[in-house]
């Protein structure tokens, strides 16, 4: 790290002196001067709830003052949540033991990409197209809730997926009614980028949602909800050819 | 008060004896000294307070009201003129000085239970409330307390009478002798500091902590910090050492002394420590100098059994297959199965004749299931040949020439390298997170176009290999995102299909080299993972963690495999042996095990690093090891043998890249120091003969030739080096991160 020369102990606080003291006696010598800081800020949560946590057990068990019996509890409750420490060695060895005991399996000849079965694998498309067609008579009086998250892409596994989904046109059944448009709660797609595409396609009026299968990403979903306003309702009205895939054309979980 | 003191046959010496004072009369330790002399025999006589005898006397009195021994109670009382105190008189402790002798009493025959009974009293429980428990204890379990520990008093007692003697004896013995100071002392000071005694733990400590060797100071700086029982709970390092085995390895007649010194004493608690805590792996010869015993010693559990390391390991290379190669020159594939290079320069292969016969150290072909040949494999089979055929030729006077890749701007976020073995392709692991990939030969990175544009291009074309992929989006780099933890190591899969890394947040990642998109996350350690390493046939990897195991995974299972347990401290690093049927893991406690991937058997501890080992390398024809750690020490394995062979000083900072050259003449070493420094491992090789492996103790010396085996030393920049590889021509390549002080 960037060595600086260290603050004179004269004007460092006695808390930074004494976390230096520390870092010296596990002997660490060497050490950027944020380091200090980010100890105490450490050192500074660690502490305020442990005590906090420990003034809860003590009005919990209706005790006038904080002792040491209820910090020792609120210490041992935070170890085992935060401090986790790996399994210990007998359990280690015990499932070592029943894991080798199993041969290892033979290796099918010729069979292309060797990968887990696609349930374990993150190649399935992160996101579907819902067909709107099959929501018309059902949710013809209900409220859609509106599931519109555009989180950030998170670093959890949401990623780009081998194939894009194809999306078929719903042109053919189109009957769909203009008013539906009012019933979903939808995002318009910028103007430019709908004009765009617009020209490359006929005027079919569509209106469809993207939805996310939650079982398919793990915490955060994304949601790109469309709208295609049909040509009548408006006058700039844009379709957007997609292809879309049918609801169960892929690998379902 | 407490009601037991001690056994019916000492209770005469119970009365008579006064209690010992070693160090200052705090309260705790006249407590412990009066029941010390129990187990002990008395050693010093220090003048004892008048109100010590008082309470002994009294505990004499419980004991035999207990007992209802009245008879024998009216002649104490009488004869001692005590008065006739109720116990709960004396417990509720009138005299400030006295209750806290009796607490402090009743607290260590308590702590001392504890041993046995695991029942953990609290120290701090009032002295009142402790005496109350204290009665309730069963007699028989106080006296079994003492016959299994001394008095933490006594055992800076029992350490230097250890001492004393250890320098008293004959200099051949006393080296080895002397391996026994630190796990005592290791053991003793955390059976102090398990039982509560915080104080004679750190006066133990200071007294005997600076003899130690100086090769455990930074474990001896951790013990330090150590003055509670609670500390030691989250320390599973800990843990496992007091309850796993030190080995040391003593000869014969040294191990008699000791015996014998020990078992004449009364006090022979260090003779129960050593046969709680220690195993002595005796043998027969010449004891060991102490050179010899420093090359070894240093890891965390002492040395490695004999019997552990005579498993017979099959470390010869598999047969490489027949495969017709369609050139000018009809080169006949078939190689001579010790793995001697294929010097392919007459047309005819004079070495197919020995092909028939089975090298007894390699193992069978199917003995593990290894992925078949595909075409594409063959192919690269072929390229690998006509490389191999421009290969220079290394040795002391032929030096590879060393291309060294920087990488600029990385802050010190670089964590991780790796070049695919044809070094067309370059991976950084970095500690954003994110995986690069860059195209080290002028050919761009190109990706497999989408699923609808595949639709459109024509699939019988001949070049459609080519049409495949995506011109559009071609490039010199590409980013891969997915982990969230900084990336501690990357692999290449043999062919250039996969890319493996693994990373802080415990996962290992198989992303695929056609789409750079990521394909699959291994979960299985939630601790970070280390290392990861693909097998040279591809298929089956390795990976090493935190958690202390290393696990092995098929790229078509989400769970492992195997499970290699058995280190004491977390796997930094994890290599295949070159025929895929051993995996070699170094580990932070500066050992070194050979795991057999059959049957998940470790087959070769290997001791003798001073510091976590960092980075390992398997010689091209199998024989040997290499290993490089914090200590700057590069150490070389015999394996069949199980045996160090060799130790090459010379780098002054943590070793994190060895790599053999292609034909094994060279070894290379990258370090924190900047430097790359190239030894001569033919020489180091030749040099050791087997015939003092054949001896039962295999304890060879080391010739201290460092500095002939030395070949060169190269300095960078004030950039570490973090990855070395052998192109398949033997051009040196390096890579690191620039650090700009």
């Amino acid at each position: 790290g960037a060595h600086t020369k260290m603050a004179s102990p004269k004007t460092v606080p006695k808390d930074a002196q004494v976390m230096m003291q520390i870092l010296k006696d596990m002997g660490i010598t060497e050490y950027e001067p944020r380091v200090i800081n980010q100890m105490l800020e450490f050192t500074y949560r660690y502490v305020t709830t442990i005590i906090e946590d420990a003034k809860i057990y003590s009005t919990h068990a209706k005790k006038s003052t904080v002792d040491a019996d209820d910090i020792r509890l609120a210490i041992q409750c935070r170890v085992d949540q935060s401090f986790i420490s790996p399994p210990p060695r007998d359990f280690l060895l015990d499932i070592a033991r029943q894991k080798n005991q199993t041969p290892l399996p033979l290796i099918k000849p010729y069979t292309g990409p060797r990968l887990p079965p696609d349930r374990y694998c993150l190649t399935a498309p992160n996101y579907r197209l819902k067909s709107l067609q099959k929501k018309v008579s059902s949710s013809a009086g209900r409220i859609t809730v509106p599931r519109l998250s555009v989180g950030a892409v998170s670093s959890r596994p949401s990623t780009p997926t081998l194939g894009t989904p194809s999306v078929q046109t719903v042109g053919t059944k189109v009957g769909t009614p203009v008013s539906l448009t009012g019933q979903r709660f939808t995002v318009q797609i910028p103007s430019s980028q709908a004009a765009s595409v617009k020209s490359a396609t006929p005027t079919t009026p569509t209106v469809q949602n993207v939805l996310i299968n939650p079982s398919l990403i793990g915490s955060k979903n994304i949601l790109i909800t469309t709208n295609m306003v049909s040509q009548n309702s408006s006058g700039d009205s844009t379709s957007l050819k997609r292809k879309h895939e049918d609801e169960d054309d892929y690998d379902a979980l | 008060m407490a009601a037991v003191q001690d056994g019916p046959m000492e209770l005469d010496t119970e009365k008579e004896t006064k209690p010992e004072i070693l160090s200052d009369g705090t309260s705790k330790l006249s407590g412990n000294t009066a029941s010390g002399t129990l187990s002990s025999s008395p050693l010093t006589a220090g003048g004892a307070p008048k109100q010590e005898d008082q309470q002994t006397l009294i505990a004499v009195l419980q004991f035999l009201r207990r007992n209802k021994l009245s008879e024998s109670v009216e002649i104490l009382r009488r004869e001692a003129g005590l008065e006739d105190q109720e116990d709960s008189q004396t417990l509720d402790g009138s005299g400030g000085g006295k209750g806290d002798r009796d607490g402090g009493e009743a607290n260590s025959l308590l702590s001392r239970v504890s041993i046995t009974s695991a029942a953990a009293p609290q120290s701090t429980l009032t002295p009142i409330t402790v005496k109350r428990a204290n009665e309730q204890l069963d007699v028989s379990v106080v006296l079994s307390a003492y016959s299994q520990q001394g008095d933490p008093s006594l055992y800076q007692v029992y350490y230097s009478g250890l001492k004393n003697f250890i320098e008293s004896v004959l200099d051949c013995h006393r080296a080895e002798l002397s391996q026994l100071f630190y796990p005592l002392f290791v053991h003793m000071y955390l059976e102090l500091v398990y039982n509560n005694h915080e104080n004679e733990a750190k006066a133990f400590f200071e007294k005997f902590g600076g003899d130690q060797e100086c090769y455990y100071q930074d474990d001896l700086r951790v013990l330090c910090g150590l003055t509670k029982k609670e500390h030691l709970k989250g320390n599973e390092v800990l843990l496992d050492f007091r309850t796993s085995r030190f080995v040391l390895r003593i000869s014969r007649d040294s191990y008699q002394l000791l015996k014998r010194h020990l078992q004449e004493r009364h006090n022979n608690q260090i003779w129960n420590i050593i046969q709680e805590h220690l195993y002595i792996d005796i043998f027969d010869g010449m004891p060991r100098s102490k050179s010899q015993i420093d090359s070894m010693s240093g890891s965390f559990a002492g040395e490695a059994r004999r019997e552990v390391n005579k498993v017979k390991v099959f470390h010869g290379l598999l047969k490489e297959p027949e495969i017709e190669v369609p050139l000018d020159d009809e080169e006949d594939e078939a190689e001579n199965e010790e793995g001697k290079p294929k010097k392919k320069k007459t047309k005819k292969d004079s070495m197919g004749s020995k092909s028939k016969k089975q090298d007894p150290n390699a193992p069978q072909q199917n003995r593990i299931p290894l992925p078949e040949l595909k075409d594409s494999d063959k192919l690269d089979k072929i390229m690998y040949m006509k490389e191999s055929t421009k290969r220079i030729r290394l040795g002391p006077e032929n030096l590879p020439s060393i291309c060294f890749y920087s990488f600029l701007n990385a802050y010190q976020g670089l964590t991780a390298v790796d070049f695919t073995d044809d070094s067309s392709l370059l991976a950084g692991g970095f500690a954003d997170s994110t995986v690069r990939i860059w195209s080290v030969t002028p050919k761009k990175l190109r990706k497999v176009k989408s699923a609808g544009e595949l639709n459109l291009i024509d699939k019988e074309s001949d070049d459609v290999l080519e049409r495949i992929m995506d011109e559009k989006t071609a490039s010199e780099s590409k980013i891969l995102c997915g982990h969230s933890g900084p990336v501690y190591s990357v692999s290449f899969s043999p062919d250039r299909n996969y890319l493996l890394s693994s990373s802080e947040d415990g996962t290992v990642r198989l992303w695929s080299l056609q789409t750079f998109t990521c394909l699959v996350g291994y979960k299985g350690h939630n601790y970070p993972v280390w290392d990861t390493h693909f097998s040279p046939f591809g298929y089956y990897f390795v990976s090493g963690g935190h958690d202390r195991v290393a696990r092995l995974w098929a790229t078509d299972h989400y769970q492992p495999l195997r499970i290699f347990a058995g280190h004491l401290a977390d796997v930094t690093c994890t290599r295949f042996h070159p025929n895929s049927n051993y995996v070699a893991t170094g580990s932070t406690d500066r050992t070194i095990r050979l795991w057999d991937v059959l049957n998940g058997n470790c087959v070769r501890i290997f001791t003798g690093h001073k510091g976590p080992v960092h980075s390992l390398a398997f010689s091209p024809n199998g024989k040997f090891l290499a290993s490089g750690s914090t200590d700057g020490r590069v150490l070389l394995w015999d394996i069949g043998h199980g045996l160090m062979i060799g130790e090459l000083k010379g780098h002054t900072d943590t070793i994190y890249a060895l790599k053999f050259s292609r034909d094994g003449e060279i070894l290379a070493s990258g370090s924190m120091d900047n430097t790359v420094r190239l030894w001569d491992s033919t020489k180091a090789f030749d040099d050791v003969e087997t015939d003092d492996f054949t001896a039962a103790t295999g304890h060879i010396h080391l010739p201290d030739n460092s500095q002939e085996l030395l070949l060169g030393t190269y300095h960078s920049k004030s950039t570490p080096v973090t990855h070395l590889h052998f192109t398949r021509r033997n051009l040196l390549l390096a890579a690191g991160g620039y650090s700009s002080q």
